[in-house]
């Protein structure tokens, strides 16, 4: 199949979006970002300094109050002008989101779909923010509530879905009239960049929506700024638990963090075999295995060695045929990982596999690649079999094409192992049988839950959910919970003499 | 050429219809009779690429199994879509019904494959290529007797 055009011609110059105006940074340090399948630079972004994310949280204070009083149904507007301009711009965004990223072309239209999604959710505001109320409490008194918005809430994307993610919180937060600085990865901010464009051009008022690139100077000047309300955040689990969620503690901020994750897929014996494959193949290889979502371990259960030699070998054959190569190859399946610094911890935990005596069945170190393109970012799927529950691959997040086959006897030594995972982020189960399903949801550990479903993403109407050291906060990103975290209930209890 | 993602089938079936279109419209210039016939088939092709891109674009989702929903190849489904200058209505017929045959039978083994993993995308396909089917029984009543 031919190469889809690509929508960067020459690298960019990326600027920090504050108060409505495209501001250049005055920070001498730059990064380079580079297309990891072509390894050519499309662009170059700052690491802006305290001072210019102080200016963003000032612009965004400063424009809170007449957003506040903006009513719900006008913030609405500016939100469903946005999803015009997402769809006018879908192809564009999505191919954007394959050359910083690397994703498949497929995967990338996937994730602008799911961020147009959380836009279209959020746009029902004036219905998702409506209180309650209740007549003669005590008699001629009345009480109700009502949801206000707080202030400045900021967003930590991460890299691995660098449009969508900072979607999951951003419309929430201005439908119910919160102003917000999003700091973008700085290993693949251009969507972003695209995507404030589109803000700006929406007619979202100056200072409502901001965008300040940089690194971990400017996260912690966001997390320690007193102006700041809420922090959103999705990444690893020692910087979501041990900086984030630590941080937001000790200076009294709302915090979401969405961290990582080490997800069971859990296969019957009666499972449908041919879409059972097909959807772990999505699941472990998908996005090249960088998502918080990602099957990660595969557990085939039962004492019969035929059906897992025969699920096994299936599963193997199939991730061996996958296509790796330029995520604007339509054709192809499985793109590079984002950056080399991931290829080098997935060849570590590779490398700790066969140290620890799992056996590997599918050697992903060095892949074919299709279409000539350097093999830097490149890993092929991985399958080690024999893992066992203590290993290091099985019990440690590897964001990479990797998948650790285990057994189990029976469903309740499967979910027994599930639980034993410090993890609580997606754990899924192939199966014809609905007891089996019904087991495994009450039980298992885990805040998503599949049922013959690989890759188990809340849509934008329920919150992300997440578990033990996978969430760290109390309301989840997305849906109404996302209404409850972006507003404070304020109850009224009045009595006219 | 193997075909393996939803990204690729979209593309392939852009393609197929496009061809078949181009087709029709030779057709339709070329023979007097059932101009209307033929001018309308064109017509409805560019119909088909609407509404599997728009079902396609509308669904697709990093959750879904885009990228392995589909083991295919093109090469059982290709058609020539040429109408040299000499070439007798009879024989354009039966290319049209080769076209249609194809067609018909690349969305019916893609309906089949993504069923249960590409969202609404295997009913479009079956709807369309219901739609390919019953141009053949109007094809075959076209057939000079």
């Amino acid at each position: 199949m031919a190469l889809l055009e690509e929508p960067i011609k020459k690298a960019l110059e990326l600027k920090n979006y504050v108060n409505g105006e495209w501001v250049k940074s005055a920070s001498s340090q730059m990064i380079s970002i580079v297309n990891p399948a072509t390894q050519q630079t499309i662009a170059r972004v700052p690491m802006s300094t305290e001072q210019e994310v102080d200016d963003a949280i000032a612009a965004a204070k400063e424009a809170f109050p007449d957003w506040r009083r903006t009513p719900p149904l006008a913030r609405a507007r500016h939100l469903l002008r946005l999803i015009d301009l997402l769809e006018e711009n879908f192809e564009q965004l999505s191919r954007i989101q394959t050359m910083e990223h690397g994703k498949t072309i497929d995967e990338s239209r996937g994730e602008t779909r799911r961020g147009i999604e959380m836009v279209e959710t959020a746009a029902g505001i004036p219905s998702l923010m409506m209180g309650y109320n209740l007549e003669d409490i005590a008699s001629g008194i009345d009480e109700y509530v009502v949801y206000q918005p707080l202030g400045v809430f900021c967003h930590i994307a991460p890299f691995n879905f660098p449009f969508m993610v900072p979607l999951w919180f951003s419309p929430f937060a201005l439908a119910t009239g919160n102003t917000f600085v999003v700091k973008p990865s700085p290993r693949d901010p251009i969507s972003q960049f695209k995507l404030a464009e589109l803000m700006d051009e929406a007619g979202i008022p100056p200072g409502v929506y901001n965008v300040i690139n940089g690194g971990n100077e400017v996260s912690q000047r966001l997390l320690e700024h007193p102006d700041i309300k809420g922090v959103t955040f999705v990444g690893s689990t020692p910087v979501g638990r041990d900086v984030i969620y630590r941080k937001c503690g000790e200076t009294g901020k709302r915090v979401i963090a969405q961290c990582g994750a080490k997800n069971f897929m859990v296969v019957m014996p009666d499972c449908d075999l041919q879409k059972t494959i097909a959807a772990l193949m999505t699941s472990f290889f998908g996005n090249t295995g960088q998502r918080c979502l990602s099957g990660a371990n595969l557990l085939i259960v039962g004492k019969d060695d035929a059906f897992c030699k025969k699920f096994l070998d299936a599963f193997v054959n199939a991730a061996a045929n996958i296509k790796i190569g330029y995520g604007l190859d339509d054709s192809v399946q499985m793109g590079p990982m984002q950056s080399p610094d991931g290829v080098t911890r997935a060849l570590g935990y590779i490398e700790k596999g066969i140290k620890e005596g799992a056996e590997l069945l599918l050697d992903g170190r060095k892949p074919r690649i299709i279409g000539g393109c350097p093999a830097e970012c490149f890993v092929g799927p991985t399958v080690f079999a024999g893992v066992k529950p203590e290993m290091t691959i099985c019990r440690e997040e590897i964001f990479g094409p990797v998948a650790s086959v285990l057994r189990a006897r029976d469903l309740d030594e499967a979910i027994a192992i599930c639980n034993g995972s410090a993890f609580g982020n997606g754990d899924a189960i192939f199966t014809s049988s609905g007891k089996s399903a019904r087991e495994f949801q009450y039980r298992v550990e885990s805040g998503n839950v599949g049922i013959n479903i690989g890759i188990t993403a809340p849509m934008a109407f329920f919150p992300f959910g997440g578990m033990k050291d996978s969430f760290f906060g109390v309301l989840h990103g997305q849906g109404r919970d996302a209404v409850r975290f972006f507003t404070e209930s304020k109850v009224v209890i009045q009595r006219w003499f | 050429m193997a075909l393996n993602t939803a990204a690729a089938a979209i593309s392939f079936a852009r393609k197929l219809e496009e061809d078949a279109a181009r087709f029709y419209e030779a057709v339709a210039e070329k023979y007097n009779s059932e101009e209307a016939t033929y001018l309308t088939f064109a017509k409805e092709n560019q119909k088909h690429i609407a509404q599997v891109e728009r079902t396609y674009y509308g669904v697709i989702s990093d959750a879904l199994e885009g990228c392995f929903s589909f083991a295919m190849d093109t090469e059982e489904y290709a058609f020539s879509s040429e109408l040299a200058d000499r070439t007798e209505y009879a024989l354009a017929l039966e290319t049209a019904i080769d076209i249609e045959s194809k067609t018909a039978r690349f969305y019916t083994q893609a309906a089949r494959q993504s069923k249960a993993l590409m969202a609404d995308v295997p009913r479009v396909f079956d709807l369309t290529a219901k739609k390919h089917n019953k141009r053949i029984e109007r094809l075959e009543e076209l057939r000079p007797t």
